[in-house]
């Protein structure tokens, strides 16, 4: 479904992505693991449009994601969830979910959509009238999943979503994830350094380091690496 | 006896603030899509507001507004369609030109491209200012309605003593004004474009992730901010001549108000020219007309001394 290859990006000289080839099919959980400042939020804002790469191609469902304009990408069926949430804090949780449902599809699911994720996460239909801005950081995040939820995505990209989290808090999120996950099959790339968890949900998982992907495989291929049981698992 | 007088002077200052305060309002809107809201400084809006004003003079005259509303009904009809065109003319300048000094392309540039966008439209401020001086030439033009020289006395109201005049012109450019502003806050609060704009305005980067094209959103809200602000220029030229100069003296209002409503707040900025237009009828009772603007800054400073976030602002947003 996406399929990123040979991508080099850098900001100012500095390269950040080197040479980055990742695959992710059609169904799958993909998770990117990685420590803090390894080019992975710059590959998901490369995806998205935000930086533009020295080379590389990226297609999505056999499309040329690059010759795209940045916002026209999330009508393709991209949902970005940013690093940092990212909320729209003077929006109301509502209406944050209705700037989700901006692309063609998400306005043709949107009831639909919007009961799923109203089910999902209860407290946003308690919020539904409250500023996004004045939300706890684990609310926050979950208006971000369900802003890109509602674009009735058919990949959805989330970004450190445990990041600024209390960790019983990131906890629930991953499984809520997984809760959705499970009930709609949808394709998922995730960015994470909590990388136990990361690796625990995904089917297949990529390590990048320093820009580059330095080792990849199946989940359980890589929990049993004693590199990253060494470097991330702590065992 | 003196007593009766002096209501009726508080009582006639009160209401020509309320009149000229809903169209200093919605001036005020106008900037507030653009500064409050975009955050973009525009130091031209008061001649964009002058050019409304010649807009609303040509539609009435040449155009054949006046031809086909009469001279009672047309000033207003040309106020409103001087919006339009300037919605236009807005666009097209966001696009050739405030687009490069603001929003996604300036993130990195130092105070956010806003020394840029100050000497932008200084420029354009001056260009507007100096091509009206030679097209016009300096005479005071006026679209004046016969409405303006007439009022409804509404009185006497306390023996046969207190009545207040209420000017006919100033009561429907203040009707339209509410009227703009109530549908402009529609459009800002319900409808998707307006949910859009505030979004894009809230975060760029997270807007085009939600297939916002952020650029566009960015040239309609300073169309949009533009129009407004001509509409009241063509609703200030049904009562007030007008000249090339007239610009100056309504941005410091407008930029006043805006602050006084809290930045980033429509309503609030209505309110807060509606209080500049209070504050400045209300001057005249005990001070001389002169000193009008004195008064508004004075005050203007006090209020924001107490409320440094303004009426309607909130002390900590953008988290």
């Amino acid at each position: 479904m996406l399929e990123i290859e040979g991508l080099t990006a850098a900001y100012t000289h500095v390269p950040v992505l080197e040479n980055v080839t990742i695959r992710v099919g059609a169904g799958q959980f993909v998770s990117i693991v990685g420590p803090n400042g390894a080019g992975k939020s710059t590959l998901f804002k490369t995806i998205s449009g935000i930086v533009t790469p020295l080379s590389g191609k990226i297609r999505f469902e056999g499309r040329d994601v690059l010759a795209v304009p940045p916002p026209q990408r999330a009508h393709m069926g991209i949902a970005h969830v940013p690093e940092g949430r990212q909320v729209f804090p003077s929006l109301s949780v509502m209406e944050n979910l209705e700037m989700g449902a901006y692309t063609e599809a998400g306005r043709g699911d949107w009831k639909e959509n919007l009961e799923k994720i109203l089910t999902w996460m209860p407290v946003l239909a308690e919020r539904r009238n409250q500023l996004a801005g004045t939300l706890s950081g684990g609310e926050q995040q979950m208006v971000a999943i369900g802003r890109g939820l509602a674009s009735s995505p058919k990949l959805l990209m989330l970004d450190e979503p445990s990041m600024g989290l209390a960790p019983a808090i990131a906890d629930f999120i991953f499984d809520k994830l997984a809760e959705i996950r499970s009930q709609t099959n949808l394709t998922i790339l995730l960015v994470e350094q909590r990388v136990a968890e990361a690796l625990q949900t995904a089917d297949h998982a990529y390590v990048l380091e320093a820009g580059r992907v330095v080792l990849e495989g199946t989940s359980e291929t890589l929990q049993a690496d004693d590199r990253v049981r060494l470097a991330y698992l702590g065992m | 006896m003196t007593a009766a007088i002096l209501i009726e002077n508080i009582l006639q200052a009160l209401v020509a603030g309320l009149l000229i305060g809903a169209i200093y309002g919605l001036m005020c809107v106008g900037l507030a899509l653009i500064f409050g809201i975009m955050r973009v400084i525009n130091f031209a809006q008061g001649d964009f507001m002058m050019a409304g004003m010649y807009c609303a003079f040509f539609i009435f005259g040449p155009f054949g507004i006046s031809a086909l509303f009469g001279n009672v009904v047309g000033p207003y009809v040309a106020a409103i369609l001087a919006g339009p065109v300037l919605f236009v003319a807005g666009y097209l300048v966001h696009l050739f030109l405030v687009s490069r000094v603001s929003g996604t392309n300036t993130a990195t540039l130092e105070g956010e491209g806003h020394y840029a966008q100050l000497i932008l439209t200084l420029g354009l401020a001056l260009i507007l200012t100096n091509g009206a001086m030679i097209l016009f030439g300096s005479q005071p033009f006026s679209v004046r309605s016969p409405l303006a020289i007439s009022a409804w006395e509404i009185g006497p109201l306390w023996g046969d003593r207190v009545s207040v005049f209420v000017n006919k012109s100033r009561t429907v450019s203040a009707l339209i004004s509410v009227a703009t502003i109530a549908a402009l806050g529609w459009l800002v609060a319900r409808s998707r474009l307006g949910k859009a704009l505030r979004a894009s305005a809230d975060n760029p980067t997270a807007a085009i992730y939600m297939g916002i094209d952020v650029d566009r959103s960015h040239r309609i809200a300073f169309g949009l901010g533009i129009a407004i602000t001509a509409i009241a220029g063509g609703l200030l030229a049904t009562n007030y001549s007008f000249h090339p100069y007239v610009g100056l003296e309504y941005v410091i209002v407008m930029y006043a108000g805006v602050v006084l409503g809290g930045m980033g707040s429509i309503m609030g900025a209505f309110w807060g020219g509606m209080t500049i237009g209070l504050i400045q009828q209300m001057s005249t009772l005990v001070l001389p007309t002169q000193l009008q603007n004195t008064a508004i800054f004075v005050i203007f400073l006090v209020i924001v001394f107490f409320r440094p976030q303004g009426f309607l602002g909130r002390s900590a947003e953008r988290t």
